[in-house]
């Protein structure tokens, strides 16, 4: 075989490594949003298992609070029941506004703060709560690397292929990134 | 040999975004890699250029230096210090039971940091690290593991008894972005190289005091002899400065992964105030504490030797000072 011949099987070789390699991106990419998709998931449903026993161990201590903890319930059985990305996104910023006000009138309930119980609980949901955000900051960050490569050329010959599409970002309102003012150590 | 002017601090910071910190970062750690690998190579070079004339084959230091020996010794250091890192890495995360006192504690010994462990592994989208405490008063944190996937991070109890919340998450941020970074991996190879830099300076050292290198000196005359005496000046002021300028890229290694980890911390709390709240307090209380030594201190978050101020000689300092710290943390308001 001459020159030439090699040169074009050495070309042909290369664009099989490239398609391979891209091909490969391209699902690590997509798992890896998915992944962080089922993190939140996990998250959230978490939150909606913790809300119920903390409004129930600090019920009777804010007996004046009685309006408050009622939006709190009502906030998070909406969240349950919500279906869809964006009905998803609404329900839970509402739900994290809730629990946001609820930590600040906890604040004024000094006996609280002595109930191991209400501050491991507390705990809990603070740390769900961030676990949500840094999860869909995760998600959204892989989003945005899948769909720019899906989107870009050369690899979005591929991706048009093999039917991998841009997926959607996950927008909970700003409420979420509110943290509740709550000084713990 | 030409070391970049900016590599210690590079003034004049402009308003920049944690991505494109990261960025420079890496291309800084990239430089001073390249750097150290020259220094081994160059180390190597003037000693093979050394047995080649002692051999007699070649009749001038240029051609010396440029001959097969020379290269032959330049390869030889360059893979040599590869494949001690290879098996350096081999040993895995070993180093957290060098480090005395540290114990891993449960989800229910320690549930907060678990929690901000499990949400800095989240934003980072990594496994979650095992989480170790030393007990000591004396506020501090470390990371250790050479693969992502087989970390550890471990805080003292001091720091947890004096940090807020968001100051722990910083802190944790910061460790969780050695890991992310592979920085412990990183340090090894580092260290390896410079470690094999130092012994082999060491031995040509001495082997020439001892007359191994050079005995042919006298026998030897004329334009020989002449190239020889430049190669043994050559090969003396590269032994004893080739170690000294490995060490400060170890140091510039070290300042620069520093620097990373603190960018990677606020990418993933996007929330600089508390790393700078946490850095403030560490650095007020840092001190030594049983189990720290030398070999372990550019581990932790705040060195807890030493202090480092704008003040001290920066080049052999193994963290940036804190006021330099702090200075770009806030130029990364994000």
């Amino acid at each position: 075989m001459d020159t030439s011949t090699w040169v074009v099987i050495g070309i042909a070789g290369a664009v099989v490594l490239w398609l391979i390699a891209t091909y490969n991106r391209l699902v690590s990419l997509r798992n890896q949003a998915q992944n962080a998709w089922a993190q939140i998931d996990v998250q959230l449903k978490r939150r909606h298992d913790l809300v119920p026993n903390l409004v129930e161990v600090v019920k009777d201590a804010m007996g004046y609070e009685q309006e408050t903890l009622k939006q709190v319930v009502e906030a998070r059985n909406a969240a349950v029941n919500a279906k869809g990305p964006a009905e998803i996104g609404a329900a839970e910023g509402a739900l994290t506004a809730a629990t946001t006000k609820l930590f600040a009138l906890m604040e004024n309930y000094p006996q609280l703060k002595a109930n191991d119980n209400v501050m491991q609980l507390q705990e809990e949901l603070t740390t769900t709560e961030n676990k949500i955000s840094f999860a869909r900051q995760f998600y959204n960050d892989s989003i945005m690397g899948a769909n720019n490569m899906v989107q870009s050329f050369p690899a979005n010959l591929i991706a048009g292929t093999f039917g991998f599409t841009t997926m959607a970002h996950l927008d909970i309102p700003d409420a979420e990134r509110a943290v509740p003012k709550v000084s713990l150590r | 040999m030409s070391v970049p002017s900016s590599v210690p601090a590079p003034t004049g910071l402009t308003g920049t975004d944690f991505l494109s910190a990261q960025r420079k970062n890496r291309r800084m750690t990239r430089w001073l890699l390249i750097i150290l690998t020259l220094i081994a190579a160059g180390l190597g070079a003037v000693i093979g250029a050394v047995l080649e004339f002692e051999g007699g084959t070649a009749s001038d230091a240029f051609g010396a230096l440029t001959g097969p020996a020379a290269i032959g010794g330049a390869s030889l250091l360059a893979v040599a210090s590869l494949s001690w890192s290879g098996i350096a890495l081999g040993f895995g995360d070993r180093m957290v039971t060098g480090l005395a006192g540290a114990k891993e504690v449960t989800r229910e010994e320690e549930p907060q940091l678990h929690n901000i462990v499990e949400e800095m592994a989240l934003a980072a989208g990594l496994p979650k690290p095992r989480v170790l405490v030393i007990e000591t008063e004396v506020p501090n944190a470390f990371a250790t593991g050479m693969r992502t996937s087989k970390a550890a991070i471990g805080v003292t109890r001091g720091l947890l008894q004096t940090l807020t919340r968001s100051e722990l998450q910083g802190v944790i941020g910061h460790e969780m972005g050695h890991v992310a970074n592979l920085d412990t991996r990183y340090m090894t190879i580092v260290g390896v190289t410079v470690g094999l830099i130092s012994m082999v300076a060491e031995i040509a050292l001495r082997s020439m005091q001892w007359g191994s290198l050079g005995r042919s000196r006298s026998s030897s005359s004329g334009k020989k002899g002449g190239g020889q005496a430049i190669l043994f000046i050559l090969l003396i002021v590269f032994a004893i400065l080739a170690p000294i300028a490995a060490k400060l890229v170890q140091f510039a290694v070290s300042r620069q992964r520093e620097y990373l980890a603190d960018a990677t911390s606020v990418q993933f709390t996007r929330n600089p105030e508390g790393l700078i709240g946490a850095l403030r307090k560490l650095t007020e209380a840092a001190k030594p504490f049983p189990g720290v030594s030398g070999a372990t201190q550019h581990l932790f978050i705040v060195n807890p030797l030493r202090q480092f101020t704008s003040r001290t000689p920066a080049l052999f300092a193994t963290h940036p000072a804190l006021e330099d710290r702090i200075k770009r943390l806030r130029n990364l308001g994000t």
